[in-house]
Formats: structure tokens, C-alpha cells, sequence
């Protein structure tokens, strides 16, 4: 947060002065200084694939407009990362990986914004050339100039993140070394986290991450500890959730339609809203709540949250 | 006397000799697989123009797949214009030409007279045994036949040795970057790298079970050139010795004119087959490999091929001399040579490999075993690596055929590729789905080291990645007491056998590196009923 606050600062007056300035009502002014947004659809239930997709590019518009719009976390001439879940080879119907169309409109988002370079790129657990390409994230970023990154197993390097569970990690130099990272989950069911988002999306910067999962909470308290202060942004990709047989799911009847979109600063109160958004309680989800204790952020979400209604 | 001739027969030889060569390479850093584009049937190209496999695999399985019947065209050629395909088109004849020209330097230079030899009919003998085993099912001359040996032996050995030296290479120097000022050595390093990581090499740290013998028996064939020139196509070459067969009175042959010949043997020291059983005379069209360096060194042009028909017998002191007595005992111990490799009990079917995971759409083991060449062509597309070389887990009869470690690699859930390849349908192709629907083993835990069982402590890393919708791996929570008594919930993974098809994944990302908790064996595999301990599933839909 500190080392954003002078840029957030000059980012939100100017944008509520302008606000005022345009005579705008005050709960658009309000909008502006907003640090979570849930964009919610509200009009006819989309069917098709494409219906979707494009109800979920207008929900991830709002809710960063909502936010203060996409200069309050990206400067001219930044180079940006922008992390989805790119994990399993399936399909976009499938919600084993963020949705596309919301990746795309970040990567768009971005680049209006002043981007020089937008990468988008992850550490999937299946053959990564094929999970780029069931995904549709590939796809989708391509054409808008964005720099589609396959990690590489042979770059990554002992990082120290100085946690209380782990010391140092391999993590991917070419992620810390961007101005900032967007990192955009899909809420999914997990048998052992029984929900992920955010938290576990960091999963993805990392490798030999396997015996993380022995005590998954601590891990991701410490590596979202390390990667938070390089994170402008979170969104959270509630378009399709996977509510069953996670994190890699297969059977289009554990999907659920949710047409949600969450974003905000706190990664904490964007899984908790996560959570809920699953039919959980942020209180049984251990990252949340060991995320709250060590004061990464708020389990309380509605407490920042504003909501949007979009049709 | 001397006349310039237009065209050189050797340069145009060796022109033609690179271009098989590039191309051969060519196909097989092709085969590298990409998502979403299927495998051209180019890729399997020079097998199906091979027709040793084409006579093995009809003798061993009495079928082969409709486009091995390509390889006729070269029997035709071969009749008609001897062992050219030897001397112009086999890659790894043009290797052992390499070879021996580094061993002796330029041909019309050898140490000592270089002619026939008695010792080349061994290979026909071997051939005669190799066949001799195929007609009774065994198929083990495939794994000798020269594209085969030289496909494995690049695909295991060679391209991962050379990806090795790129890689360390290459990140060591992205490590320490290097550089004098502002040029730095990793400007140069890293394109190299990305570019053979993109599209040569398949997965980073590939590597073969036992690629060390397969790249010896390489070497050592490549040593013996310095013992005698092109020493594999003389002595040993199965498919040399069939078409050698086949070119019992090719319609070209060399002919001499013993006026100008003075027998200075020019001829001889330039011979890559060893032909000729003395100074420009006993010319054996079975040895000749075509290069046109006879006709290309005399200087007197008393050499030249002509045409001659197949009702003109050969001289007795040209023909190849193949004894009938010996022509038996070879196919006799090659009889005796199966009945030795088939004393185990795997091949008498009494015990089933734990570890002989065959890839997915693998026929029965007999008749997988009938048809594989050992080519590794599987081993080549398999996006994750897994596929290796059988040493022991098949029998000595099944060296070197494909099996799924997990360990190293997984079988992918959307992938399909390898009974796509399958040059002899060794592997049968299935689609996707129907991939889907073969098991090929089943999971099973170790639960003396699996952590929620043994440490009473979650894990889950294998049901995570379990790729079957439904998953085959379930969770149970248990409570246990840990060491200081008190009371916790672990949740602990089970299999369900109707539901995992034994694709390893589970085996291949479990946090143990050593001895995975969950292992994958040969059990449940579709394709043997006699190595299924689980009674399947009731379908009560069944309509009888």
C-alpha cells in the first residue's frame, strides 16, 4: 500500500475532482475512492458462450471503472503482468481457468491505460502450450498486442520471501521484475481449501509448490505477503465458478453460472467475497482467515465493498 | 583416353545422400508435438517405405497397415536397380559412409585392399534366423532394422544429449551473464535456447531409461568402420541383406572390360559395399550399394552398368554363394533363439509386469509384440516424456518398446498421439473419448508413506490433478490423534477403480520424488482380461 499511496492519491483526487467537475452525483465520486467493486449482472441471463463472454468483458469494465478506472494501478509506460489461472487443459465453459474475455478486457484496459508491455502468463499444472490454448487465453490476448509468456521450469530462481513458513521460494523473475502485476483467480472448489481465488491464483508465480499443500494456508499467507505489495490489482472472475470436483473440474454440471465480477486492492476480502459467492463462509476457508490474522487484508468485505448493478 | 564426363555419378550421389538424410532428421524434429494440430502422416514416412518391416510385421502379425505396402516401391527399385536404396536413400548408410570416410580418410586412399569377404553373407544368415523368428510371432528383427535403430537411437539418445548441452549451456550462461560492456553472451545463448526449447526439443530435462545402451550399440556400430568400411551395411544390415536378396539379378549390372583393365584395384579401394572379390572382377550385385565410385575412379574407363535381363545368370565365381545347409541351421537357431527369449514366464503369459504400462489403445501384449518396431516414434511425440524404452519389463523379446513411467511423465488427458504415429499399428489410433474410456492401469496408495495416512497431514496434490471429470480419487476425513494425543481431521485419498484409467498423473506429481505414494501398475488394463483383479461395474442398462 505505501508504495502506492502518493500515486493513489494524485490518481483519486484527480479522478474525484474531475468527477465533481463533470457535476456527476455523489455516489459516483464515491465510486472513485471505492477499494472493492462487485459488479453484478442484473439484466437477461446470458446462454450463450458468446452472450457471456461479452456480459463478462462489460462486468470487468465496471467494476475497475468502479475502482477509479485502470490508471489508479497502471502508469504510462509500465510493463504489466497480468495473472490469471491458466491451469488445467480445458475449456473456457469448464471454469477450470479465468475466463478469457475478462483477461482480454484487462489486457485492453491496461494498454488504454498507458502500458508499454502486458504479459500474461501462468504456471499451469498441465502441459502448458495445451493449456494455453484450451484455455482461450492465448487466443483472446494475442490479437489486443499482449505477450503470451510460457514459464519456463529453467528460469525460475531461489527468491527470498522471508515467511514464517517458507524462507525462499522459486519464483519467476520475469513477473517480479514488471511494474505491476494483475492477478485475476476464477473462484473454484478445492477438495483441501474448499475454495480458492486470489491467494491460491500466487500459486501460479511459483514452482515445486507441491508440498505447500501440507499446510496451505501458512504457504499462501506467506507468499501473498511477498507478492501483495507487487500487486495493483485483483479481480476476481465469478463468470462461471467451478462448484464442484476442483481445482481442475471437467463436468460442465459443477459449473455455475454466476455473472459476477469482483475487484479491489484487498485479496483477503475478494476471497471472502469468493466464498460467499460459493455458499461457503469466509470463516471456514483457512488462507482467509490466517490472511485476516496477518493483516493482509480484511475477511470483512463488505466493509470495502460497493456494489454494481450492470445489465 | 580420358573423357570428361558431364554428370559425377558420386557427387550426385552424395547431393541425393543429404538430401534423405536432412530430410530423415527433418521428420523427426517435426514430430515435436503442438497443440492442436494433428501428426502428418509424413512422419512415419521412411517406415512405411521399409520393407523389412513390411515383410517382418506381415510375417509376425499377417497384416500390415495399407500404406507399409509403399515399401513395394522399393523393392521394385531394388530389383531392378540393386541395393541403391542402401547406397543412396538410407540415412544410416550415408552415417556409416560418413564414419568411414573419417576412419580412412578419402576413399581412393585406404590402408589395405578392401574386398569381398565370406563374412558379408552373415548378414543373410541373421536374416534368415531374424525371419525364421518372425514367422512364429517374434519381431525382433524391427529393432535392428537400420531406420529403426537410427530413429530410437536419435530420438533417446542423440537429440536428448544434445538438448542437455543447450540447456545447461545455455542457463549457466543466463545465470552468471557473462559479457564484455554492454555485449552480453546470452544475447547470443538464450535465442538458441528459446528457439530449440520452442521447437526441437519436446519437454525441458527430457531424457530415455537406459538411453546409455541404445546410444553403445550406436557407437559401437559406428567404431567398427574403422575395422572395415560401412562394417553394419556389409556384415550385419538386416534390410541390406533383404534387398540384397531382392537384387538377385538386377536389370543393371556392372560390367568390366578385361581389355583395358589393367587391375589396379582403383575400383576396390573406392567400393563402399566391398562388391568385388578381386581387382576389378567378381563383381556381386547383391554387395553393390550403387555409389558409382567404380566407374567414377578408373582411369580407363573400363568399367561401366549396363542393362542385362533377368534370364542372364550371373557368373559362378559373381554369384552371392549362399549355402542352403547354412541357409536352415541360421533359420533353425533362430527357431531356437525365440524358444530361449520366450523362456520367462512374462512371454508364457503366467505373470503380467507391474511396471509394463503400455501407452493407450495398445493391442493385447502377443500381438503389441508382434507388430512394435521399437522405433520410438511414440517415445518422440508423448508430450510429457513418458513413454520409455522397455529394458527388462517386457522380456528381452520387448526391448525397447514403449511403456508409460510415471514418474517421469504422465499420459496427458486430451492427448491421443501416440497411437496416432504408430507406424505399424503396434499402438491402434484411438480418438480422444475412446482414449479416454481405456484404462491402461490402476492407481494404487502406498499408505505407509502417503502423507494423510502415515504424517496425518493433508496433501491432496493427486486428487487435484486427477483428470477424470468426476474424479477417480475421493476423499475420506478421518480423525486421527497426532503425537501429542490430540484429535484432528485429515482428509484421505482413495482410488476408485471403475473410475481411473491409469493415466499416472496422480504417481507423477506426488511430492515424493523417490517412491511416489500413489503408484500406477499394469492392473485393470483394458486390453488383458487376464490381468484384471477388479470386477467391473454392473451396467444395469445392459438390455440383457
Amino acid at each position: 500500500m505505501s508504495e502506492h499511496s502518493r500515486r493513489e492519491f494524485l490518481v483519486r483526487s484527480a479522478t474525484a475532482g474531475a468527477l465533481a467537475f463533470g457535476a456527476k452525483d455523489l455516489l459516483a465520486a464515491q465510486a472513485a475512492a471505492a477499494d472493492m467493486t462487485i459488479a453484478k449482472w442484473t439484466g437477461a441471463e446470458a446462454t450463450s458462450n458468446s452472450q457471456i463472454d461479452k456480459v463478462a468483458a462489460q462486468l470487468t469494465e465496471k467494476a475497475i471503472e468502479g475502482l477509479g478506472g485502470m490508471k489508479r494501478f497502471v502508469s504510462r509506460g509500465d510493463v504489466v503482468w497480468v495473472k490469471p489461472n491458466i491451469g488445467w487443459d480445458r475449456t473456457p465453459e469448464l471454469a477450470a481457468n479465468t475466463n478469457p474475455a475478462v483477461v482480454a478486457t484487462l489486457v485492453r484496459l491496461s494498454f488504454e491505460a498507458g502500458a508499454k508491455t502486458v504479459k500474461v502468463g501462468d504456471n499451469p499444472c498441465d502441459l502448458a502450450e495445451k493449456t494455453y490454448d484450451a484455455s482461450g487465453i492465448a487466443a483472446a490476448v494475442r490479437p489486443l498486442g499482449a505477450k503470451v509468456v510460457l514459464l519456463d521450469r529453467k528460469r525460475f530462481r531461489e527468491t527470498s520471501v522471508k515467511g514464517e513458513r517458507m524462507k525462499t521460494l522459486l519464483m519467476y523473475p520475469e513477473i517480479l521484475d514488471c511494474d505491476v502485476v494483475i492477478n485475476v483467480p476464477v473462484v473454484k472448489h478445492h477438495a483441501l481449501a474448499s475454495c480458492t481465488a486470489c491467494m491460491k491464483n500466487y500459486m501460479g508465480v511459483i514452482d515445486e509448490r507441491r508440498p505447500f499443500h501440507q499446510a496451505l494456508p501458512e504457504c499462501l499467507v506467506d507468499l501473498t505477503r511477498f507478492m501483495k505489495p507487487r500487486t495493483g490489482l485483483h479481480v476476481l472472475d465469478g463468470v462461471r465458478i467451478l462448484q464442484g470436483h476442483g481445482p481442475k473440474g471437467g463436468n460442465p454440471a459443477d459449473v455455475v453460472l454466476k455473472t459476477t465480477i469482483a475487484a479491489g486492492v484487498d485479496p483477503v476480502a475478494l476471497d471472502a467475497f469468493g466464498a460467499e459467492l460459493m455458499g461457503r463462509k469466509p470463516s471456514e476457508i483457512g488462507s482467509v482467515v490466517k490472511g485476516n490474522e496477518a493483516g493482509l487484508g480484511t475477511m470483512d468485505y463488505r466493509s470495502l465493498a460497493r456494489e454494481i448493478a450492470v445489465s | 583416353m580420358t573423357r570428361r564426363r558431364v554428370v559425377n555419378g558420386p557427387r550426385v550421389r552424395r547431393a541425393v545422400q543429404l538430401v534423405f538424410l536432412v530430410l530423415f532428421f527433418a521428420l523427426l524434429v517435426l514430430a515435436r508435438p503442438r497443440p492442436g494440430v494433428d501428426p502428418s502422416p509424413l512422419l512415419h514416412a521412411f517406415f512405411h517405405f521399409d520393407p523389412l518391416i513390411l515383410v517382418s510385421t506381415w510375417l509376425a502379425a499377417h497384416a500390415v497397415p495399407a500404406a507399409a505396402l509403399l515399401s513395394l516401391v522399393v523393392i521394385g527399385m531394388t530389383i531392378v536397380l540393386g541395393r541403391v536404396f542402401c547406397g543412396w536413400v538410407c540415412p544410416l548408410g550415408t552415417i556409416h559412409a560418413l564414419a568411414s570416410r573419417l576412419f580412412h580418410g578419402r576413399p581412393r586412399k585406404p590402408k589395405r585392399p578392401d574386398h569381398w569377404s565370406r563374412w558379408q553373407l552373415a548378414k543373410y544368415y541373421l536374416l534368415v534366423a531374424f525371419l525364421a523368428m518372425a514367422a512364429l510371432g517374434g519381431h525382433w528383427v524391427a529393432i535392428f532394422d537400420p531406420l529403426v535403430l537410427l530413429y530410437r537411437t536419435t530420438t533417446v539418445a542423440l537429440l536428448p544429449g544434445l538438448q542437455w548441452a543447450v540447456e545447461e549451456g545455455s542457463t549457466a550462461v543466463w545465470q552468471t551473464d557473462p559479457g564484455i560492456g554492454p555485449m552480453r553472451l546470452n544475447s547470443v545463448t538464450n535465442p538458441v535456447y528459446e528457439l530449440t526449447r520452442d521447437h526441437v526439443f519436446v519437454v525441458p530435462d527430457q531424457a530415455f531409461l537406459g538411453a546409455g545402451w541404445i546410444a553403445a550399440v550406436f557407437v559401437v556400430t559406428l567404431a567398427l568402420n574403422a575395422f572395415r568400411r560401412r562394417f553394419w551395411c556389409r556384415y550385419l544390415c538386416p534390410l541390406g541383406a533383404l534387398l540384397g536378396l531382392f537384387a538377385w539379378r538386377p536389370l543393371l549390372r556392372r560390367k568390366t572390360r578385361p581389355e583395358t583393365c589393367n587391375q589396379c584395384d582403383l575400383c576396390g579401394m573406392a567400393c563402399h559395399g566391398a562388391a568385388a572379390a578381386a581387382p576389378g572382377d567378381g563383381w556381386r550385385a547383391a554387395e553393390c550399394l550403387g555409389c558409382l565410385n567404380c566407374t567414377d575412379s578408373c582411369a580407363r574407363q573400363s568399367l561401366r552398368f549396363g542393362p542385362a535381363g533377368p534370364w542372364k545368370r550371373a557368373a559362378a565365381e559373381e554369384r552371392l554363394g549362399l549355402s542352403r545347409r547354412a541357409a536352415l541351421g541360421a533359420a533353425a537357431g533362430g527357431v531356437a533363439a525365440l524358444a530361449l527369449v520366450r523362456a520367462n514366464p512374462q512371454s508364457r503369459g503366467r505373470q503380467n509386469h507391474p511396471r509394463l504400462i503400455r501407452p493407450p489403445g495398445s493391442r493385447p501384449e502377443r500381438q503389441f509384440l508382434e507388430r512394435c518396431t521399437a522405433c520410438g516414434l511414440c517415445m518422440k511425440v508423448c508430450p510429457t516424456g513418458g513413454l520409455q524404452p522397455a529394458i527388462a519389463e517386457a522380456g528381452l523379446e520387448g526391448l525397447w518398446t514403449p511403456r508409460l513411467v510415471p514418474k517421469i511423465g504422465y499420459c496427458d488427458y486430451t492427448c491421443n498421439l501416440c497411437g496416432q504415429v504408430c507406424p505399424t499399428e503396434a499402438i491402434q489410433s484411438l480418438t480422444v473419448e475412446a482414449k479416454n474410456a481405456t484404462k491402461i492401469g490402476l492407481a494404487c496408495f502406498d499408505t505407509t508413506r502417503c502423507i494423510p495416512y502415515a504424517y496425518a497431514r493433508d496433501c491432496m496434490v493427486c486428487e487435484e490433478h486427477c483428470p477424470i471429470p468426476d474424479k477417480a480419487i475421493y476423499v475420506v476425513e478421518v480423525e486421527v490423534e497426532d503425537r501429542q494425543g490430540n484429535k484432528k481431521t485429515v482428509k484421505q485419498p482413495h482410488v476408485d477403480p471403475d473410475l481411473c484409467i491409469g493415466c499416472g498423473v496422480c504417481e507423477h506429481v506426488c511430492p515424493y520424488r523417490d517412491r511416489p505414494a500413489i503408484r500406477v501398475t499394469s492392473s485393470n488394463e483394458s486390453r488383458n482380461p487376464d490381468n484384471q483383479p477388479i470386477l467391473a461395474e454392473l451396467d444395469w442398462d445392459d438390455p440383457y
